[in-house]
């Protein structure tokens, strides 16, 4: 399954942490993957290559060892409008304005690495990166179009409810992906939300109707985020105690106890993953 | 009326002057306004559109003073020119009448609206209204900027003593609008607790309503008519009133309740410009999620895209747009760079998480009350050689140069907070070693005790002991709020001048050497404030006390960075360095977005 987001920071790479971690919790071999990932957070893998932070720390809630097929394709900013390339795991090329990224070439490692992970693993939960709909940018997406269309990966949304427009948001994230894909998505996450759940009801019963999507759930404002992929947002992570690892997972578990509580649709996860 | 008339008599003698830049009051009401009338030659018009009948001590008085018209450099002109082919010398001729009649029904006509729309919070509106308020000012316009209902943490009181939002008095100020008024701000919600909001209209407490009875019985009811009532005099006086909606306008599950968004542009019968902040990405999903969730009664009134804040190249965003502009058959009107000018912070700053701003050298603490409140005052600091660092929790104080104890919306509740995680003690500590300044409700805690024996603030009666740092005793008698415009220099230092606004609950008893005199419509200059030189304790409630150099530069002074004297170099005031920034917002607008489009959007082409 792929999550994806209506914005930066829209809480994908938490969502995507918190279902590897219940999976995990439900006795599933899941892994996480990211087709495409905007770092210059990056991690060195056991196997000796490079990957985005966020998909180790999906690793470890999914209970595995991080891996370089999680994050073929990293692309890491060192200034000056030059982009380092580092593909499975390895620096392979600067890109530049005027040198720029092969993408047939780099969807096609991503296929080959998500083959690969499907192939070891019973399912995949892979996080989306930005949004899924930049109108000018569509035909040379990786992480989000690209992955929806060569692997028919079924899919859902992240909509941060913090900043508002949460509705408009889903709904015209949904619209604007390309028609032949739209049956992928099958639902949506309301993000970050504070206050009284049934205010919401009425609007995500519209999206529902209007889309076809199902909602899964309306996740509440957790402090618990991760160390920032993107430099967009700003990091407030709390992982508090000396372990880091048990203190994230404990974190994790606290998160889905309150889903849970909330009545988060995690059957209706499962069941959109196929398991 | 005898004076009036003398006065009226002068002007006509005297001819058409146009602005006059000669008199310490102008402009009185806006730039670019005609003086030739100071005096209206049709006192009393009795015209309900341009003034009303006021309840005065001696009977019913007309009050005309927000009227405009006669202000007008056309208007103007047609009247001496009548004047003049009838030969009317003098104020009482009855001919008058007919001029007045015939000059409205020439040049008078009600104001258009247009509405700025925001696809999320903090999407840029309030700045897009300010850049449009601006252009059009620029091309001769008459304009207002309004927002219905707003609930802000910086506020600042208008010319009557009303409380408006900083924000629309900003976009007034690109308007070029002298007086900002509680019309252009109606409705203002002050959270009381949790979940019951004291609803002020036009300044005035209203009525207390919880959530519920907020949406279910205030909107429907009153707040409509409220917002009708102030959009439709500021449409009798201006050529265009630029509106601003709050958070989106699609937000489809109290859609029916919002008066904020669509609903006040029907009111309005406002054209609608969406502004959508491109910077966390999924700009053009928020579009056109926006447009299609208002329903299409509405949506007819969406005349415009604009994309805010673009990092980069924005012409790679064309693709984007073109397609946008398709999938919606609304015109994109602007691809906007982000804009570095300086503007006043904005609420959400707060609510963000800001840790530090600016980047000067010294650095002042700023202890960050859970209610907070004016944190606007601060910002030019930022114009020095300072920065400054938002105090949470007791650590954030090291290596402050000083503190700044900001005002609150709750004195009481806040100084609790603050003597329980230890940032009282840990300041009573640097007491006398760094300069503090506390302003409003942070100069209510510097004194020896608080009294709330009527439980005002925190809701039991009891009698608080505060830092102790002035022998001042602030009382919190009846709910009654002081709401004062204020002019004046400081008593200290070089006695310069200062401005300033008062927006408290309490009043307090000062037995401290003033550190301002007061003296704007007062025949005796009034004391205020608190100040210890040697103890480097200064305190005032003045609100906006370091816009004016003067403050700035004599509390500056006591500040020591390494042990060694900061500079202060800046010597403008801060309302000079807005006004030049929103020349700047004005220009990057203007730059990057249509024009002529806009104006026919605004409708205000004949």
């Amino acid at each position: 399954m792929l999550v994806l987001g209506t914005s930066s920071g829209a809480g994908k790479t938490t969502v995507c942490a918190m279902m590897c971690r219940y999976l995990k919790r439900e006795g599933i071999d899941v892994a996480p993957f990211k087709g495409s990932n905007l770092s210059l957070n990056s991690i060195a893998t056991k196997d000796g290559g490079e990957i985005g932070i966020g998909q180790a720390f999906q690793a470890w809630a999914a209970g595995i060892e991080p891996e370089t097929d999680m994050n073929p394709v990293l692309l890491k900013p060192s200034g000056k409008g030059v982009i380092q390339l580092v593909l499975n795991g390895k620096p392979h090329s600067d890109i530049t304005k005027d040198n720029p990224m092969d993408y047939a070439m780099a969807l096609q490692e991503v296929k080959k690495a998500y083959d690969r992970m499907e192939s070891r693993h019973q399912t995949l939960l892979c996080e989306g990166s930005g949004s899924p709909v930049e109108l000018n940018r569509m035909d040379v997406d990786i992480a989000n179009i690209g992955l929806l269309r060569v692997t028919g990966v079924p899919a859902i949304i992240v909509g941060d409810i913090e900043r508002g427009g949460v509705f408009a948001a889903i709904y015209g994230t949904w619209r604007l992906i390309p028609e032949e894909l739209r049956p992928q998505i099958k639902g949506f996450v309301i993000n970050r939300f504070r206050g009284e759940g049934s205010i919401l009801k009425p609007a995500l019963e519209k999206i529902e109707s209007m889309t076809g999507m199902k909602c899964l759930g309306v996740l509440r404002y957790e402090y618990l985020r991760f160390p920032e992929e993107d430099s967009l947002s700003s990091s407030e992570g709390k992982l508090e105690g000396d372990d880091v690892h048990s203190a994230f997972l404990a974190n994790l578990d606290e998160m889905i106890d309150h889903a849970v509580e909330d009545g988060f649709d995690f059957d209706g996860l499962k069941k959109i993953a196929g398991l | 009326m005898e004076k009036i008339a003398k006065k009226v008599n002068e002007e006509i003698e005297r001819g058409w002057i146009g602005s006059d830049h000669s008199c310490p009051y102008h402009p009185s009401h806006f730039k670019g306004q005609d003086c030739s009338f100071c005096y209206c030659p049709f006192f009393p018009c009795n015209d309900t559109t341009f003034g009303w009948e006021l309840e005065g001590r001696h009977g019913p008085v007309w009050n005309c003073s927000d009227c405009l018209f006669i202000h007008r450099t056309p208007v103007v002109k047609f009247i001496y020119s009548e004047i003049e082919r009838l030969g009317i010398k003098d104020a009482k001729d009855p001919r008058l009448d007919g001029i007045l009649k015939d000059a409205k029904a020439k040049f008078w006509k009600k104001g258009r609206a247009l509405m700025v729309v925001g696809a999320t919070s903090d999407a840029g509106k309030s700045v897009t209204v300010a850049a449009i308020c601006r252009i059009l000012h620029n091309r001769g316009y008459l304009v207002a900027p309004f927002k219905s209902q707003n609930m802000s943490l910086n506020s600042k009181v208008t010319r009557h003593g009303a409380e408006i939002a900083m924000i629309q008095v900003l976009q007034a100020k690109a308007a070029g609008i002298t007086n900002p008024d509680a019309h252009m701000n109606p409705i203002l919600l002050k959270p009381k607790g949790d979940t019951v909001s004291q609803v002020m209209v036009c300044g005035k407490p209203f009525k207390d309503y919880d959530v519920e009875g907020y949406y279910n019985e205030f909107v429907p009811g009153p707040g409509i008519e409220i917002v009708k009532e102030h959009v439709e005099f500021l449409k009798d006086r201006y050529d265009c009133v630029v509106m601003e909606g709050a958070g989106s306008p699609a937000e489809i599950n109290i859609y029916d309740k919002d008066i904020a968004n669509m609903r006040a542009a029907r009111i309005a019968d406002a054209n609608v410009i969406l502004v959508v902040n491109v910077e966390w990405g999924g700009s053009f999903a928020y579009a056109l999620g926006t447009v299609e969730l208002i329903p299409e009664e509405d949506r007819k009134r969406i005349k415009g895209i604009i994309l805010n804040n673009v990092r980069g190249d924005t012409s790679k965003m064309k693709s984007g747009t073109d397609e946008l502009e398709r999938l919606t058959g609304i015109p994109v009107l602007g691809i906007i760079p982000h804009a570095d000018v300086v503007l006043p912070s904005e609420d959400s700053e707060a609510l963000r998480g800001v840790r530090k701003k600016g980047d000067g050298k010294s650095l002042i603490g700023v202890i960050k009350f859970p209610r907070m409140a004016n944190f606007t005052d601060l910002d030019p600091l930022f114009l020095e050689d300072v920065s400054t660092v938002f105090v949470e929790k007791v650590e954030d104080l090291d290596g402050v140069d000083a503190i700044v104890m900001p005002g609150t919306k709750n004195t009481v509740s806040d100084y609790l907070w603050m003597e329980k995680n230890g940032i009282a003690d840990a300041i009573r500590g640097l007491w006398k070693k760094i300069p503090i300044v506390g302003i409003c409700g942070g100069y209510q805690m510097m004194g020896k005790t608080m009294d709330d024996s009527n439980g005002i603030e925190n809701g039991v009666s009891a009698v608080y002991e505060g830092l102790g740092f002035f022998d001042n005793t602030t009382k919190f008698g009846e709910y009654s709020k002081q709401i004062i415009q204020n002019e004046g220099k400081l008593a200290v230092g070089d006695c310069g001048e200062i401005t300033g606004y008062e927006l408290h609950m309490g009043i307090s008893e000062v037995n401290e050497k003033p550190l301002v005199m007061l003296d704007r419509f007062r025949s005796d200059p009034q004391p205020e404030g608190s100040v210890r030189e040697d103890e480097l304790t200064f305190g005032t409630y003045q609100h906006g006390i370091f816009d004016k150099p003067a403050f700035r530069k004599y509390f500056l002074s006591f500040v020591k960075h390494d042990g060694k004297p900061i500079q202060t170099e800046i010597g403008k005031d801060y309302d000079e360095i807005l006004e030049e920034n929103l020349e700047a917002l004005a220009k990057v607008f203007e730059d990057n977005m249509d024009v002529e489009k806009l104006l026919d959007i605004a409708g205000v082409r004949e």
